[in-house]
């Protein structure tokens, strides 16, 4: 058992060296028009901006008030510093399909993922929606789980402190 | 010579471990510890009976490292013992164990990727295959084999699947076993797939194995299903058809029915600027899949078959939910989604009834298993004030769902939910619900108060009244507080005996009294 750990090790060194940079799993989730998006190419696109990953479902309250609460105010954040909130549905088969025409009806102006068998929740070790991450250059700097009013703010100024 | 050849090989060794560990930690480790505690008291009130020891426990530990494309990761279970109602094999019931469940290894290239070990996957929609895991319901049919995901050309997605489900601490006495083609058509049949239009059609075929050492030949060891779906997508309208076909599988849960398995789902979405709009068809038969022929109630399934109804959030909506019929159902649900600026409505119509005869998927029958008819509208009234008021009628066939001598259940149910944010980090909320019926149980009041102080605390006191009838109250109160990725959470009070439904999946939970601790931690480095 030792031996194949030790063995397992060195081929991650090994193979690891000679391929990409992204520090994050390799998990695939939907756009909204159905096409695959690889989350740990996504983040490693995005460099210098700082993203906000916001884990919700449809069916989640406090959820839906907080991305509700920061689209209100999320072209105002985006005036102050370079970021970008991607929402990752973790809506299952059961109310997916509902997921696009609900944020058509919502008007987010921010990107809308599905991760509909929790691919992406499980690799980042949410257990609770909603959870809210910001990633740059590929570090998780803040995380929070949970919605009280007066946590978005709090958000802002964790971009603003970067 | 000896010493010094293997003192300078150590040297050597202890080296690259040295920097092994450096390069290491520039990979990504997640963890997360979910632990729910239940202390039970005996409320004669509510027929609230303790177990013997008066607790249950479920603790979830695990742990995730990613190294460029590889992954690692285990996930350790602890029931100490498991809460009330966990659908716990009825030998591990009252009995404290733990369990290293979950190991895996995982590589991820550009276009293969090779996962080893205990793995989650689902086909299409899962209408046919998916393993997945829910703890709050208790599922986890997790395989434990080898999961292998190719992409040899850019229009072909393949999946294989191989190995036996999970079955809480142990495994399923049977192979599941599975591939799933996606094609792309817009990458095979134009030279520059343009970006508004997607076309991809989708084949799936699953196998589960159970040895059979019986004498009646009308138990199949294999029992094979296939699934065909296809989905247009052309910006702001889709369509998707699924179609599901399985074959002779008699079993426990499905009263030994040797007719053929099949389901149909139709979806079709539409959006236009501020307005939204999805509508489903789905109809089965016989359609309960399972990788053991003896498994019953929420053990070791093969597909997934949610009831496809509108999912709600609130006390008195959550009384009657309803579950998908697997014998057979044929029915719909609609949503429209309007953004007024400060007001958003949403409709959703669902219904679903028997079907005229076994098979006839595509026909809905007379006998009415469930309606939800809805509004909601989401009003921001300034800064400060914000609303949500709604109304739902719900149809609820009582002895279809639940079992046992009942009625149709007729009820209307009417809510106000309002926020009032009286500084930048506090804020009040105020729920007021009504669900007004004649028959079971009659009429259900609710209220329920919270108040929060960002960035941490919140505390609430809320109480569920069943009156006329039973005359009982379900009070709860309780607090929690959250930084980072850490929640904590104390509740005391009574839980309603019911259907506990989470993503369409139900069990049913005993009445219950007491104090529940939650505490869930997450880390991402």
């Amino acid at each position: 058992m030792k031996k194949c750990v030790q063995l397992l090790l060195a081929l991650m060194l090994v193979l690891g060296h000679a391929y990409g940079q992204e520090s994050f799993p390799s998990v695939t989730v939907k756009n909204l028009q159905g096409k695959d998006v690889d989350f740990s190419k996504l983040i490693g696109q995005s460099g210098d901006t700082a993203v906000i990953v916001s884990f919700w479902a449809t069916w989640c309250v406090p959820c839906v008030t907080e991305l509700d609460n920061i689209n209100d105010v999320y072209a105002d954040w985006q005036r102050t510093k370079p970021l970008k909130l991607i929402a990752v549905s973790i809506d299952d088969a059961r109310t997916s399909r509902r997921v696009k025409p609900f944020v058509a009806g919502k008007g987010w102006h921010f990107d809308v993922l599905l991760d509909e068998n929790n691919n992406l929740k499980r690799a980042m070790n949410i257990t609770d929606v909603p959870y809210v991450m910001i990633i740059k250059n590929n570090k998780v700097v803040y995380q929070h789980t949970g919605y009280v009013a007066g946590n978005e703010d709090e958000l802002l100024e964790k971009i603003k402190n970067l | 010579m000896k010493k010094v050849l293997f003192t300078l090989a150590l040297g050597v060794c202890g080296k690259a471990a040295v920097a092994q560990l450096d390069q290491l930690t520039k990979g990504h480790l997640s963890g997360s510890f979910e632990s729910y505690t239940q202390y039970y008291r005996k409320d004669e009130k509510i027929d609230a009976i303790p177990p013997p020891d008066k607790i249950g426990s479920n603790n979830f530990f695990k742990l995730d490292y990613t190294y460029r494309q590889f992954t690692a990761g285990v996930q350790y279970e602890a029931y100490l013992p498991a809460i009330q109602g966990f659908p716990f094999n009825s030998t591990k019931q009252n009995r404290s164990e733990g369990k290293l469940v979950n190991r895996y290894f995982r590589y991820a290239g550009e276009r293969l990727s090779i996962q080893i070990g205990d793995f989650y996957e689902q086909f299409g929609s899962g209408l046919v295959f998916r393993s997945w895991e829910n703890r709050q319901i208790g599922i986890n049919n997790a395989l434990e084999g080898v999961s292998v995901q190719a992409e040899p050309v850019n229009f072909l997605k393949l999946k294989v699947v191989y190995g036996r489900p999970r079955k809480y601490f142990d495994y399923a006495n049977a192979l599941v076993r599975g591939a799933d083609a996606e094609i792309n058509m817009n990458e095979l049949f134009t030279k520059k797939p343009s970006g508004n239009v997607n076309v991809t059609g989708g084949f799936s075929y699953v196998s589960r194995y159970q040895e059979y050492t019986g004498t009646a030949d009308k138990f199949p060891a294999t029992v094979d299903a296939w699934s065909g779906r296809m989905n247009i997508d052309k910006g702001n309208a889709s369509l998707g058809v699924e179609y599901v076909h399985k074959a002779s599988d008699p079993h426990t849960a499905n009263v030994y029915s040797d007719e053929a398995g099949k389901a149909i789902l139709i979806n079709a979405a539409y959006t236009a600027g501020k307005f939204g709009a999805n509508l489903t068809y789905r109809g089965m038969s016989n359609m309960d899949y399972r990788s053991e022929r003896e498994a019953t109630g929420t053990v070791l399934p093969v597909n997934y078959i949610p009831a496809l109804t509108r999912q709600n959030d609130y006390l008195t909506t959550n009384i009657y939910v309803y579950n998908a019929q697997v014998a057979g159902e044929a029915g719909g649900q609609a949503d429209v989604f309007v953004n007024l600026g400060s007001s958003k409505l949403s409709l959703n119509y669902s219904q679903y009834s028997a079907l005229n005869k076994p098979g006839a998927i595509l026909s809905p029958g007379k006998e009415l298993y469930f309606r939800d008819g809805s509004l909601e509208w989401k009003k921001r009234w300034n800064a400060k004030w914000q609303s949500i008021l709604a109304y739902h009628y719900v149809n609820y066939n009582k002895y279809i769902i639940e079992g046992g001598a009942h009625e149709m259940v007729q009820s209307h149910i009417g809510l106000a939910n309002i926020l009032y944010k009286y500084s930048p980090k506090k804020s009040a909320r105020l729920e007021l619900q009504h669900l007004y019926t004649k028959e079971d149980r009659g009429n259900w009041a609710a209220a329920v108060t919270e108040w929060t102080f960002a960035p941490m605390w919140s505390v609430y006191v809320s109480d569920l009244f069943n009156y006329g009838v039973t005359d009982t109250h379900y009070y709860n109160a309780g607090g929690s507080v959250m930084k980072n990725g850490t929640r904590f959470s104390l509740a005391y009070g009574r839980q309603r005996a019911g259907l506990f439904c989470v993503g369409g999946v139900c069990r049913y939970v005993p009445s219950a009294s007491g104090v529940t601790a939650t505490l869930t931690v997450t880390f991402n480095n």
